[in-house]
């Protein structure tokens, strides 16, 4: 997750208005939901990819390691479409031409679309979102939660982090009952800070004027229509190559 | 006489638990002047700081803003908190927004100001503090010195009369020490008077004109920084040292007997006097 969100502020798209990716990122899913997955599966991911690693700048392995998690997932799950049970004589596992089939095809269908989303959340850090959600009418109570729940995510992760590490420097870790005692007050602990740590914010924010919203600067981006047109074509290309072949 | 800027008097403060934080205390922060409000750990900083922006109201007494008694309305509580700036001991406290910038318009915003406002009001707050090139960045991935930077920017673009600070070098190197100081100097300059609550007598003395000793929810003195620093009365009551500086000097000048040596208010110049001194002692006129 850090790393994600390290690249996510710091990569060579950073700064490109958000639609300019969400645009062509959101058209590249829809043509992986709507044509034949093995066609278009393969032209999809190695766009996302390279739109990924060469145009955004993020490492390689840091692009694999974020779609590595899916991929485990698909691999635990879709071996089990392959295979089919029979009742004919007492019962039977079979393995079939077309559940493989099957397999394969939901297998890259799932692992092109999981690269779209990847390739917005590596690109970009969620405040960027935010002027978006509320043009699409997403209440501005509801924005403020994300936003302030992803600022608080990074304070109580370094505190459980630091937490666990002074427990472990006591030993709190060593055995099993101790471990399970262990996290149990840790995380008793983070309840507790979490309510003060509230409490403080309030106090700090009443000084500053707050008054029930959230108002800050939102950053000023220009549309690039070229850049834009651009990506679109491409993914036109994409869709066109996927339909032919 | 113009009123005093902000004054506290004969102020109590019980904690809905019963604790009694502040028992009749008289504080008074003249404009233009650099107040630090020095008391040992515990002894109860923050509740008195809580109470120069309206956060927390006294049990008993009077707080007059520039001669106005304060009222706790909402309208009143905005423009009290326009003029009385307050920055908590810990960053992490007061910053919420995604990124450095955004967090600093939080309070200009709130003050009404629009867009392009908010954006000089944000330019200016970076540019005092000089962290213009954390604007865009995320406020999770700052070290300690420049989280805390960020949290005076966002009080000081709302361009507070008085800013108040609880611990402001808490945490800090020396390097940080330096560098906040430099910064909170020129905004002195530029005509803001500054309140800090700090245990940190050295500092005090290097850097307040004004010096109130605070113990057990009472100021004990409250007057000119060398003065007050040098009460031993005082300042052994309130469980605090004289600053180390201050000690070398006056064991200076009663071994040398010189009695219009002032007092040395940096380390810089007590040194550049030590060595005075040393080379006047060779000569064997003042230590023999």
């Amino acid at each position: 997750m850090q790393a994600i969100d390290h690249h996510a502020w710091t990569n060579h798209w950073r700064d490109r208005h958000p639609l300019e990716k969400l645009l062509p990122a959101l058209s590249l899913l829809v043509l992986t939901l709507a044509l034949p997955p093995l066609r278009i599966g393969p032209l999809v991911l190695a766009g996302t990819m390279l739109a990924t690693v060469y145009g955004a700048g993020i490492p390689l392995k840091t692009t694999l390691s974020v779609l590595a998690a899916p991929a485990a997932f698909l691999l635990a799950g879709v071996p089990f479409l392959a295979i089919s049970l029979r009742f004919n004589d007492g019962f039977s596992l079979h393995f079939s031409p077309e559940g493989l089939q099957l397999a394969l095809e939901t297998s890259v269908r799932a692992l092109a679309a999981v690269s779209c989303l990847s390739f917005l959340t590596l690109t970009t850090p969620l405040a960027d979102w935010t002027p978006l959600l509320r043009r699409v009418g997403i209440p501005a109570g509801i924005v403020e939660l994300i936003l302030l729940v992803y600022r608080l995510i990074f304070v109580f992760a370094e505190r459980a982090l630091t937490g666990r590490q002074a427990q472990t420097a006591r030993l709190g870790y060593s055995r099993l009952d101790r471990s399970v005692r262990s996290l149990g007050l840790l995380t008793g602990s983070l309840f507790q800070r979490s309510l003060e740590q509230a409490r403080r914010l309030e106090i700090g924010l009443a000084a500053r004027g707050y008054s029930g919203d959230l108002r800050v600067l939102q950053p000023e981006r220009a549309l690039s229509w070229p850049w834009l047109l651009w990506a679109m074509t491409l993914v036109g290309l994409v869709g066109l190559a996927g339909y032919w072949i | 006489m113009t009123a005093p800027l902000l004054a506290l008097c004969g102020v109590d403060y019980t904690y809905p638990g019963g604790v009694m934080a502040l028992h009749g205390l008289d504080l008074t922060v003249a404009k233009g002047r650099k107040l630090a409000i020095l008391g040992a750990n515990g002894s109860g900083k923050t509740t008195l700081l809580l109470h120069l922006n309206g956060t927390l109201q006294p049990t008993r007494g009077e707080i007059l803003l520039s001669g106005q008694p304060v009222r706790y309305d909402r309208r009143f509580l905005t423009d009290w908190r326009r003029r009385v700036g307050l920055v908590m001991q810990e960053p992490e406290d007061q910053l919420f927004a995604a990124t450095v910038g955004q967090d600093v318009s939080f309070g200009p915003l709130n003050l009404g100001l629009t867009i392009g406002e908010a954006r000089e009001r944000v330019a200016e707050a970076l540019t005092a503090l000089q962290i213009n090139e954390l604007a865009d960045r995320a406020t999770h991935t700052l070290s300690f010195g420049q989280k805390k930077r960020a949290a005076i920017a966002g009080i000081l673009a709302m361009r507070p009369e008085l800013l108040a600070l609880d611990e402001p070098t808490a945490g800090l190197d020396a390097h940080g020490v330096a560098y906040l100081l430099d910064a909170l100097q020129q905004l002195h300059a530029a005509g803001a008077t500054l309140v800090f609550a700090t245990h940190d007598v050295e500092l005090a003395y290097a850097w307040a004109d004004q010096v109130a000793i605070f113990h057990e929810g009472v100021v004990l003195r409250q007057g000119e920084t060398a003065a007050v620093l040098a009460d031993i009365e005082v300042m052994s009551r309130a469980r605090l040292r004289p600053p180390l500086l201050l000690e070398l000097a006056q064991l200076l000048r009663e071994e040398c007997g010189d009695e219009v040596w002032r007092p040395p208010r940096s380390r810089e110049v007590l040194l550049a006097q030590l060595r005075e001194r040393l080379r006047v002692g060779r000569d064997g006129r003042c230590y023999g």
